[in-house]
């Protein structure tokens, strides 16, 4: 089973790109096969965004869970994405 | 030692402490929302501490939209919580659940309000977010 992160993004928004290039080198990783990623675009889906607790972006939700408002660090967010590929798995 | 003298307002204070208008007051004394408001010698109404508070009640179940006979029983309720009647306690359970309802609702009013004014915050040109939903509704 794939763990999906998800990036959430807004129209205007300078700083979701650098969060999308991110994911996409996370997910190409080697080791990172069961890791997928999805753009959410908060104004199409903007109730889905509110539901998951949203309240800027970019933001970063990992199987549903909220990991981290704004733009992290890559290392921050590398080591938590890896942790929970290595729970999904244990 | 002298007695704490009770706090009384005229009928004018009311109305300017609650909003309601002076015929609003007599009306719900009328209808016996408000029961035992005093009159000082020359007849005039004196309302109490207690007067004031059950004023405030009615006043935020009106924003509930609550009917005026409903808040007569949560009144009943209020002045004497240990013997409330069942249909009254069953009352206030049902106001209750639709208040929390309603602050459920409210708490996503809010959330998406907050999530629509960040995503416009610090943008010179305009907001992004709301031209696009602009354009969406004249889309559809």
């Amino acid at each position: 089973m794939t763990l999906c992160l998800e990036i959430f993004t807004a129209p205007g928004c300078n700083r979701c790109g650098r969060a999308l290039e991110l994911a996409q080198r996370l997910s190409e990783e080697p080791g990172n096969q069961r890791l997928s990623w999805r753009r959410v675009d908060v104004v199409e889906e903007l109730d889905y965004a509110v539901q998951r607790g949203i309240r800027f972006t970019p933001a970063f939700v990992l199987d549903g869970k909220l990991l981290f408002r704004g733009m992290p660090a890559e290392q921050p967010l590398r080591d938590t994405v890896l942790k929970q590929l290595a729970r999904h798995e244990g | 030692m002298k007695a704490e003298q009770q706090k009384s307002y005229r009928i004018s204070d009311i109305a300017a402490r609650t909003g309601f208008s002076p015929d609003t007051l007599r009306y719900y004394e009328k209808i016996g929302l408000l029961k035992g408001v005093n009159r000082t010698p020359s007849g005039l109404r004196c309302y109490s501490e207690r007067d004031l508070s059950r004023l405030r009640f009615i006043q935020r179940a009106k924003t509930m939209d609550f009917s005026l006979e409903e808040i007569a029983r949560l009144i009943e309720m209020r002045e004497d919580p240990q013997h409330a009647r069942y249909e009254v306690r069953a009352l206030a359970h049902q106001k209750l659940a639709s208040i929390e309802q309603h602050m459920a609702t409210l708490k996503l009013l809010k959330d998406e309000l907050t999530l629509l004014i960040n995503l416009c915050r610090g943008s010179d040109n305009g907001c992004p977010i709301i031209d696009r939903l602009d354009r969406q509704d004249t889309d559809s």
